[in-house]
């Protein structure tokens, strides 16, 4: 069974700017990828060279099999970042002529339709035109749209951004469905909660480049902070003293709390123990590595374990060479 | 393909069914068609009378007679007579077309009696000839009473030259200045000129001992109408046809491909402003979704092109002159038609697909219609002499050449069979080298955006990709 999707060193530069540079990526048949990365580091240019909208510089890429997306378009599903209808067009005659632009006919189609709007619960907006439609029905349209022909590859780009709590959880619950039909789901965000709750495999890209490709399950040891979380019962306690426990290499205010380093050799479960039998403490936790943990600390080059004053730091920067860019 | 006619089909129906499309395609021929024909019928209304006195100041003494008898209840009517045969006489084709139609004739001749209006009152004031000409102009200058006709106002004045009669000096004649009230008839004002021509004429004819009327009768030749001689016999020419059927050819091309240019032009903003594109082309390829637009608005330019040719050829044959019509200009107009939008419509999908909105595509749209307009701002130059160097030269520059072989082909002197088939090869060529460019500019320019591109900007796009 071939890979869904195979980048090798892919390249894609506009002007002067290199947007991707020398990507490799493979995503096997049936994987929920979420691809990562901050705000301008490449993950919408890479996503539409795969849909081969944009065309790259140099390397090669393999979508289902084929040379160039163009020759499996009917078999991939595509939700843009930057939704587009028709304003003018009624719901049902928009995902009409989309389907058939994606291969799909016959007498049935129509009712195909009406039974996905139904199911995103805009069955009475079929006859509505697209303008008269709020941000978020006219997102599940499009969702819809990328859908209503059974994909083998969905593309996702941000797909729940500017939806609501509720039609979140919807659109996840879709997403998964169509994931447990069988088809390969690569969608980007960079909202890190949703990564982690949906995909099963990370990729992040930065400054178009990849700086990570793992399974979600091994990021946790991949990136461990080292750190113990501490707060004391007695806010007046003296904290110092844990500056003079073995395998402590050191200890830093973070609010109310305190963030305690662990040296490379020391054991998580015994510099606990000792923290709790010097101090009482109000709350004690083995730190373990967030996806934003990851996110923020490869942005700013300084580890998962950075903490809050560099991550803000790391952020300003990232901003400031968006500005410039 | 078949993705591609979805797309054309789309491109159509989104157009021709907007009321954009049904106000200014449909409505707007039903409201010219009604204008024309009650036009004549608002026109049969009597034009105000006129009255009043031209008074003279004649320092030769020998113009003010015959000039009165200019102004005489029965110089007006031989005028009119004379005004109404040539009238005939240049219409006559028309009233031949017609003289199946039931009341058509007396339609003409009330049109005719309308145009000319009622018989003028006019009574001539001979003044001495030492009257003072800034008092006698002043009178000119009062306003009427209660703006209606007055028989006793002074409507105008002439003043006729000393050495009018009799040249002065050095051999040469003097003339008249002639003064008027404000807003005379120009009608009035042609037959006082015609009036004190014909009369000074007169009175040198007598001066010189010759007889005027003899004088008339050796310098007037009656103009016949010409004839045209065809295979089929010989028939008045009609002069009128022979301007307007090259203009009509020509305006129907315009108007049908860059009506149809516009509206692919604006579709494909919208395409691109809304963002829709990049869900198109995650379905097709931008090569497909262009052919796609592209042929759906010549759909649109093809209704609209059927709908005016059509009323054109229904106004023909209700004048019984549809045998001006060759077909071979029929198919020539429907070639040339395809021609002529395909290389418009290559440029309109290019500048569309390079620009966020319409404001910005007015600055690439400029030179794209300065090459649309040469031929209308050349028609009349090419249609008197289509075959002149200037004319030929442009049939082989596309996207013009497509116009101006058209307005040559329809025009009296048509250029020979084979400079035709010559300007269609070029054409083609010329479609072939836009659509080529428009494809590579639609492809990068769909997902650029940021500030407007220049000419030069959507060249290198085209390199680019």
């Amino acid at each position: 069974m071939p890979d869904a999707v195979v980048l090798k060193n892919l390249t894609k530069t506009f002007g002067e700017t290199v947007a991707v540079r020398g990507l490799d990526l493979v995503v096997p048949q049936g994987a929920l990828y979420g691809v990562i990365g901050p705000n301008g580091a490449g993950k919408t240019t890479t996503i539409r060279m795969i849909l081969s909208i944009l065309f790259p510089d140099s390397g090669e890429l393999q979508v289902l099999g084929h040379r160039s997306a163009l020759e499996a378009k009917d078999r991939i599903g595509y939700l843009p970042e930057e939704r587009g209808l028709y304003k003018k067009m009624r719901v049902a005659e928009f995902l009409l002529y989309l389907a058939r632009l994606k291969g799909m006919d016959g007498a049935g189609l129509p009712r195909q339709v009406d039974a996905w709007l139904d199911r995103v619960g805009l069955l009475g907006a079929a006859r509505k035109r697209c303008e008269e439609l709020s941000k978020g029905m006219q997102q599940k349209a499009q969702f819809i749209a990328a859908v209503i022909h059974r994909p083998d590859l969905l593309i996702l780009d941000e797909p729940f951004s500017g939806l609501d709590p509720v039609n979140q959880r919807l659109l996840r619950d879709l997403v998964l469905e169509e994931h447990r039909r069988g088809a390969t789901i690569l969608f980007s965000t960079h909202i890190m909660v949703q990564a982690e709750q949906l995909c099963d495999h990370v990729v992040m890209i930065h400054r178009g480049e990849k700086v990570l490709d793992q399974p979600l399950s091994t990021i946790g040891s991949s990136f461990d902070p080292r750190s113990i979380l501490f707060e004391p019962l007695d806010p007046a306690a003296d904290v110092s003293v844990l500056h003079h426990l073995p395998g402590v290499r050191g200890v830093a205010r973070e609010g109310s709390a305190w963030d305690v380093a662990l040296s490379e050799t020391a054991e998580a479960g015994e510099v606990l123990k000792a923290i709790v039998t010097t101090i009482t403490p109000a709350r004690i936790e083995v730190r373990r590595p967030t996806l934003e943990d990851v996110f923020v600390g490869i942005v700013a080059g300084t580890g998962a374990g950075a903490g809050s004053a560099a991550l803000r730091q790391a952020l300003r920067d990232e901003d400031a060479q968006e500005v410039g860019r | 393909m078949k993705k591609t006619l979805y797309v054309a089909a789309r491109e159509f129906t989104a157009t021709v069914m907007t009321k954009g499309f049904v106000f200014g395609v449909l409505v707007t021929p039903a409201i010219i068609a009604v204008v024309v024909y009650f036009m004549p019928r608002m026109m049969n209304r009597t034009p105000p009378k006129i009255e009043g006195r031209v008074a003279i100041v004649d320092a030769t003494g020998r113009v003010a007679r015959p000039f009165a008898e200019h102004l005489t209840p029965e110089a007006f009517a031989k005028a009119r007579e004379d005004a109404r045969r040539r009238i005939a006489e240049r219409t006559e084709g028309v009233r031949r077309s017609v003289s199946g139609t039931p009341g058509a004739s007396e339609a003409i001749e009330q049109s005719v009696e309308a145009a000319l209006g009622e018989l003028p009152q006019i009574e001539l004031e001979v003044l001495p000839a030492d009257a003072d000409p800034e008092q006698a102009k002043s009178l000119l200058a009062l306003a009427p009473r209660d703006r209606q006709p007055d028989p006793h106002q002074r409507i105008a004045l002439v003043i006729v030259h000393p050495d009018a009669v009799e040249p002065h000096g050095q051999g040469r004649y003097g003339s008249y200045d002639l003064f008027v009230r404000a807003k005379l008839d120009d009608r009035l004002v042609d037959h006082l000129h015609d009036g004190l021509r014909d009369a000074i004429v007169a009175a040198r004819l007598h001066a010189a001992g010759m007889d005027p009327s003899r004088a008339e009768g050796l310098t007037e030749v009656r103009r016949p109408t010409s004839r045209t001689v065809t295979a089929a016999g010989e028939a008045a020419t009609n002069e009128v046809l022979n301007i307007l059927l090259p203009a009509a050819f020509m305006g129907l091309l315009l108007v049908s491909v860059i009506t149809s240019g516009q509206y692919l032009l604006t579709s494909t903003v919208e395409e691109k402003s809304t963002r829709v594109v990049e869900v198109l082309l995650s379905a097709i390829s931008a090569r497909e979704l262009m052919t796609g637009k592209i042929i759906g608005q010549m759909a649109v330019g093809l209704v609209v092109l059927g709908l005016y040719a059509g009323l054109g050829i229904l106004a023909l044959f209700s004048f019984a002159a549809l045998g001006v019509l060759d077909p071979m200009l029929i198919t020539f107009l429907l070639v040339f038609f395809v021609l002529a939008y395909f290389s418009y419509a290559a440029m309109m999908a290019a500048i569309g697909a390079s620009v966020s909105e319409m404001r910005e595509a007015q600055s690439l749209m400029t030179p794209v219609m300065l090459f649309i307009m040469i031929p209308w701002i050349l028609w009349m130059p090419i249609s008197r002499d289509p075959n002149s160097l200037m004319a030929i030269a442009l049939s082989y520059i596309p996207p013009v050449s497509n116009f101006v072989i058209l307005l040559r082909l329809t025009s009296s002197s048509p250029p020979p069979m084979w400079q035709a088939w010559l300007a269609v090869a070029v054409g083609a060529a010329g479609v072939y080298v836009l659509l080529w460019f428009a494809g590579k500019v639609f492809r990068v320019g769909l997902l650029m955006f940021g500030k407007p591109p220049t000419l030069g900007t959507l060249i290198r796009w085209a390199r680019m990709s």
